[in-house]
């Protein structure tokens, strides 16, 4: 009962009409667009305030993969025997003389030496190729999913990051059996231009990176974002937000990098405790915008601590609740992403096999069965589609004028 | 002179178009045959001007709403004519193509003098295969559209318009144009995925234009499904046809407009 029920059209159509329509709700829903208002409360109460990984949404995918697999389950063979010349009962016939009936089904584009012609008859298998392709993908999707791993980092030009060290990477996404710790890699940002001009395109960030893999394999690599590098299965981007960076020289424990964040067209902060423990806030002010191409020009830094303002001069050494501390210079920060994701071949084979299947739909497949030993009698014929007009023009074949249609 | 040539191709098309209207009218076949000819004169202006625009902007035709529609209506036209080379048939069509393809030209002239540098992101090979076949699926269901229009005029008046197609034979035409843009639309989607991947690191990202073209591809399923499984054929197919037609155009061009999404760029229109 159920098995017929997963493998009834109506099911089917249902699944697919129940998918598009979410899918066309949940990408017009205001909360999910680019700086759209919060998600409603009814939407969280029904856990739509991320509509593609919602419950809802999970079980129609599951339930389309249930009913895809009921659908193909089977049909392998009924096509088989279609294609060997086993014609269901739907067939067309034609009457006529043999010979006739054979160079007309072969101006047609049938093929054959014996009684069974067949037209592309590869493409029979079409659909079902595109369902199986549906059939991998959904499960290659799960399978990625799973596996895969990424999060996002910031560097400063100059500064070298494993990406393994505490609160290196955030915003990581992680499925539930990938890796528990970040990749084992070192980043070093030799050289970032957050409007590097390439010719032929709007300026954008261009990075020059040094990456230490596992083993100390080092490999160095030029990234913007149209594309990333790939080291030992870890793909780094480069990704689009970008700031300015304070950098602090703190005597016996080197430099460190503080990402300042955009708070108005002019001024940019970080939140830091000093060395001491204390809440502190380092305020930088620019004379152009911050995004401005030309760059931020002349800068005035200073030190917000307990109700003290203090302006910071490079080099000069400054009170951080510790050891004597200078800053050393106003950079840039750029962000950056990490990838891996071992169950993506999956994810391309579900792809190829649809679009394999896709394409064997596009041709007009048929099998035409002839009257035994080529005398009159009638050929039945199995066509995907266009049935009609082949026995039109069989009509008006034999009834001594051309196939109809206009002159000119 | 882009402008001259891109005047050239529509006054060539508006003639073509009066053309077909005359020749089905008054039932003359040489009519017909001329205006397909002019129509495909109007081509050479059209892809000049085209190739002016690409060397001065430094890319292809795909970065703001004048490029984006009068490319889609170049290779409308292209496809059409040649296809009308082979089949008298086809070229009937031509009384339903070239009217859509003179509108694509006259919506995309609004912004005939915007020129816009391209994203870093294009700087991909998948850019080719994902536009490439996004133009595909929009002349094939452009395509499909005028064949399931002319199958209902047809129908509705079967012996004002001898000179069109059987209506068996259009309904298969439709059929088949829908074929092809299921398949060009499923190229288009992986196309942009494995481009997304590569510049994101992810292959899906739920962006409105993502989601709705794979919304479109699920209803062309859908209409598919009635074809082949309950044998749905005819007016209903015709109907559904135009349906399909509606959701493309929604996924090609009216989500670039109206929503905020990565694809904004391509029908920037100021």
């Amino acid at each position: 009962m159920l098995w017929r029920t997963l493998r009834s059209a109506a099911l089917a159509r249902a699944i697919l009409i129940s998918l598009a329509a979410f899918g066309a709700l949940g990408a017009w829903a205001p909360w999910v667009q680019d700086g759209g208002p919060p998600a409603p409360a009814w939407a969280v109460a029904l856990r739509l305030d991320h509509p593609f990984s919602s419950p809802w949404f999970l079980a129609g995918v599951a339930a389309l993969f249930a009913s895809t697999f009921a659908c193909t389950w089977g049909r392998r063979g009924r096509i088989a025997a279609v294609r060997r010349g086993e014609l269901p009962g739907t067939a067309l016939r034609l009457e006529g003389d043999g010979a006739a009936l054979r160079r007309f089904l072969e101006d047609q584009g049938f093929a054959g030496a014996g009684p069974v012609l067949r037209r592309h008859g590869l493409a029979l298998w079409g659909g079902w190729v595109l369902h199986v392709g549906l059939l991998v993908l959904i499960a290659g999707v799960l399978l990625q999913q799973v596996l895969h791993d990424g999060g996002t980092f910031v560097l400063t030009e100059g500064e070298v990051r494993s990406l393994r060290d505490p609160g290196a990477v955030f915003q990581v996404e992680r499925g539930p059996l990938a890796p528990a710790q970040p990749p084992d890699l070192s980043v070093l940002l030799e050289r970032f231009d957050p409007e590097r001009k390439q010719a032929g395109y709007a300026p954008d960030r261009l990075s020059q990176l040094r990456l230490t893999g596992e083993g100390g394999r080092e490999r160095r690599a030029t990234i913007d974002r149209a594309s990333g590098v790939d080291v030992d299965g870890v793909v780094i981007h480069q990704a689009i937000r970008t700031g300015l960076s304070l950098t602090l020289e703190i005597a016996g424990m080197g430099t460190r990098a503080v990402a300042l964040q955009k708070r108005t067209a002019h001024e940019a902060s970080a939140e830091v405790r000093d060395q001491g423990g204390r809440a502190a806030r380092f305020v930088v002010t620019t004379e152009r915008a911050l995004d401005d191409p030309r760059g931020p020009g002349q800068l005035l830094v200073r030190l917000e601590r307990g109700g003290e303002t203090t302006f910071l001069t490079s080099g000069a050494p400054f009170d951080f609740g510790g050891p004597p501390t200078r800053t050393t210079g106003v950079r840039r920060w750029g962000s950056f992403t990490y990838d891996r994701s071992p169950g993506l071949p999956a994810v391309l084979a579900g792809f190829a096999i649809i679009l394999l299947g896709c394409a064997l739909l596009v041709f007009p497949a048929g099998v035409a069965v002839l009257p035994a030993g080529g005398e009159a009698g009638q050929a039945a014929v199995h066509v995907l589609r266009g049935a009609a007009v082949l026995e039109g023009d069989w009509r008006a074949l034999t009834a001594g004028s051309a196939p109809a249609g206009p002159p000119g | 002179m882009q402008s001259l040539l891109f005047w050239a191709a529509v006054t060539a098309y508006a003639l073509a178009t009066a053309g077909f209207f005359l020749g089905l009218a008054f039932e003359q076949p040489a009519w017909r045959r001329a205006a397909h000819l002019v129509a495909l004169a109007g081509l050479a202006p059209h892809a000049a001007v085209i190739g002016l625009r690409w060397a001065e902007v430094g890319h292809g035709p795909y970065n703001t709403r004048y490029e984006v529609l009068s490319f889609q209506a170049f290779l409308l036209v292209a496809a059409w004519g040649l296809l009308a080379l082979r089949s008298a048939n086809v070229r009937s069509l031509g009384v339903l193509v070239l009217p859509v393809a003179f509108l694509l030209m006259g919506f995309s002239v609004s912004t005939f003098g915007l020129k816009k540098e391209v994203p870093i992101i294009f700087k991909s090979w998948w850019l080719v295969l994902h536009i490439g076949f996004a133009k595909l699926f929009g002349v094939s269901i452009l395509l499909a559209a005028c064949t399931a229009g002319a199958f209902l005029w047809r129908r509705r008046r079967p012996g004002a318009l001898p000179s069109l197609p059987s209506q068996a034979r259009l309904d298969l035409y439709a059929h088949q144009f829908l074929l092809s843009a299921f398949l060009f639309l499923g190229v288009m989607i992986a196309a942009g995925a494995l481009w997304a991947n590569q510049s994101w690191g992810r292959y899906w990202g739920w962006d409105p234009i993502e989601t709705t073209s794979l919304v479109t591809w699920i209803a062309f399923g859908v209409i598919l499904h009635f074809r082949v499984l309950h044998r749905w054929e005819g007016a209903r197919m015709a109907w559904l046809t135009l349906v399909a037609l509606a959701f493309a155009l929604v996924t090609l061009y009216v989500v670039a407009v109206m929503v905020p999404t990565i694809h904004n760029s391509y029908m920037v229109g100021s």
